[in-house]
């Protein structure tokens, strides 16, 4: 890599810095050409790959990919579709055909199913579901048909950035801690009580239900904790894992839950789960 | 007010913290966020104030501007004392509902319970005109904030001297005019600013109140109650809101208790000056039952 070229990567810009004149670069995302010259149109860090310069930025949207799993919110109940806030550029689409219904999943859908589609999700109502595709208008297509997809109940949750949420194998953990979170990676994250598999399958008819389980004092305690340590992660911009929540919890365990968000224990826990992530990497 | 959506899940979930005393960050009921306080913000204003309630530099952010302006006296207002005239806007680019008119019946509603605190007997300001432009960046317990960098804003006001001359014309009547002195050191503050009150709000979810409402609990707010206290821990000012109208009852026996716990726990509210940047003690609830 010559001198020139060091001298673009590595930066950060806000919109309308100039990165480069030499025009032997073509410009990617988040940057923009005029008078020969690539300009940032984003804030973010600069990119290069070969003779492509992009700009990858500090804040954005969820720009979905089919197969990921996301959590969303139910905005709006239509004709066979619900619209789910994924915290895209529009709403995705969750058709009436990509859940499961209650009763079976050989189960077909009946006109009936069409006027009772509150019951299964109104407005509100928070889903675990995942990408099964992209329509014309670049909105996301959902589905829930697996038992382990549908209705969350007995939590909390936190928005973080979405490129703090990097894709993995799963993104349902139970953390040692007794604690189910559901890192969605459209940047919604569902902090709640551990409810074993076996359960849920053992209540599908129950799947659609409103009702919270009972929740102690302790694991109310406990779910607080760790969506306060989800919230420090966040805003001190820490990639969001297993690992990296797991490393927050037990640093935050001397602090009082309520204290976790203060300035200065926020920053000394954050560094210290960097310290660790380097330490294990 | 806010459009947020809440599941049913979500506030049962709330509800029954609330009620258990562990809400949803692990704050008990009467626990506050970080109130981060800063004066002189603006310096082509008299005084000013920037108030942020929220952790980690989130959160209800209200900035506040005085402004000092000689005013006619006009016919029908109470000849001795000026007013304080009071605007209250809400930025757009804080929240997405506040685009376009959006904002409207919340810029009213908090401009009117300004202007009731503020210019009742109870503020005890009587000086000339002054404009007040809070701007709000976020969501969830604004009225207190407003108050505080309100209150702030007030203190850190300061009036240039003003020469009263009395001169007789011809005639042999006196005429009294005055010259504002033009020096930026010859500044008194605003006498009777000490006596401002603060407000506390409290947000019924469920059976219980919460203190310093987070955005989510104030979207399944069922009813609030506003009470401004003054440093005499007197009260300058109610103002109830929220659909449940039947909460008269509960909050009476809640408003009680919550005046013993903190009456008994955390003694005098800390309402002090502040210079330059300081993060303020976080200001305890004065309640009288």
């Amino acid at each position: 890599m010559d001198a020139g070229a060091s001298n673009i990567i590595s930066r950060i810009v806000t919109p309308g810095t100039l990165i480069t004149s030499d025009n032997a670069y073509m410009r990617g995302h988040g940057t923009f050409a005029e008078h020969e010259s690539i300009y940032s149109s984003v804030a973010g860090a600069v990119e290069r790959v070969n003779k492509l310069i992009s700009v990858r930025p500090l804040k954005q949207r969820y720009g979905g990919e089919i197969g990921d799993i996301v959590v969303g919110r139910i905005t709006e109940v239509s004709s066979k579709r619900w619209r789910v806030d994924v915290n895209a550029r529009q709403d995705g689409v969750l058709l009436l055909s990509s859940i499961i219904l209650p009763g079976g999943i050989q189960r077909r859908k009946s006109e009936s199913d069409e006027l009772q589609m509150r019951s299964f999700f109104a407005e509100g109502d928070l889903v675990y579901a995942e990408v099964q595709s992209y329509f014309a208008d670049g909105a996301l297509s959902l589905h829930t048909r697996s038992v382990q997809y549908g209705k969350l109940r007995n939590g909390t949750m936190v928005a973080v950035f979405p490129q703090l949420v990097p894709r993995s194998r799963t993104h349902l953990h139970r953390l040692p801690c007794g604690v189910d979170v559901v890192l969605g990676v459209n940047g919604y994250i569902w902090i709640s009580k551990h409810v074993s598999a076996a359960k849920v399958e053992a209540n599908a008819e129950h799947m659609y239900s409103d009702q919270n389980e009972l929740i102690s004092d302790e694991e109310r305690e406990t779910i607080a904790r760790v969506a306060n340590c989800i919230r420090l992660l966040n805003r001190m911009y820490v990639k969001i894992t297993e690992t990296s929540i797991n490393f927050a919890y037990e640093s935050s365990l001397p602090h009082a839950v309520k204290d976790l968000l203060k300035t200065d224990i926020a920053q000394e826990l954050a560094d210290s789960v960097k310290a660790q992530l380097l330490q294990q990497a | 007010m806010a459009s947020l959506l809440v599941s049913p899940a979500e506030q049962d979930y709330i509800t029954r913290g609330v009620e258990k005393g562990i809400r949803c960050d692990g704050r008990s009921n009467l626990d506050r966020r970080q109130v981060t306080l800063r004066t002189d913000m603006i310096s082509q204003a008299n005084g000013s104030a920037r108030c942020r309630t929220g952790d980690l530099g989130l959160g209800t952010d209200v900035l506040v501007g005085i402004k000092a302006e000689v005013n006619t006296w006009q016919p029908g207002e109470p000849e001795d004392q000026g007013s304080i005239v009071c605007s209250v806007e809400c930025s757009p680019s804080a929240a997405q509902e506040f685009e376009g008119r959006g904002a409207e019946d919340l810029n009213v509603e908090l401009t009117q319970l300004l202007d009731r605190i503020l210019n009742g007997p109870q503020s005890g300001i009587d000086l000339q005109k002054l404009c007040i432009i809070p701007k709000q960046a976020y969501w969830g317990s604004i009225v207190d904030t407003l108050m505080w960098a309100t209150r702030a804003a007030l203190l850190s006001t300061k009036l240039p001297r003003v020469v009263v001359e009395t001169i007789s014309d011809e005639n042999g009547d006196t005429q009294a005019e005055f010259d504002v002195v033009d020096d930026p050191e010859d500044v008194a503050p605003l006498e009777g600013a000490d006596n401002l009150p603060i407000t506390v709000t409290f947000n019924q979810i469920g059976k219980r109140y919460v203190l310093d409402a987070s955005e989510q609990e104030e979207a399944i707010t069922q009813a609030k109650i506003t009470v401004a206290v003054s440093p005499k821990r007197e009260i300058c000012a109610v103002q109830k809101g929220g659909i449940l109208q039947t909460a008269q009852r509960v909050s009476q026996e809640e408003l009680k208790r919550f005046g013993r716990a903190v009456r008994g726990g955390q003694g005098r509210g800390g309402t002090g000056r502040c210079r330059g940047k300081h993060r303020l003690d976080i200001p305890q609830p004065v309640l009288i039952s």
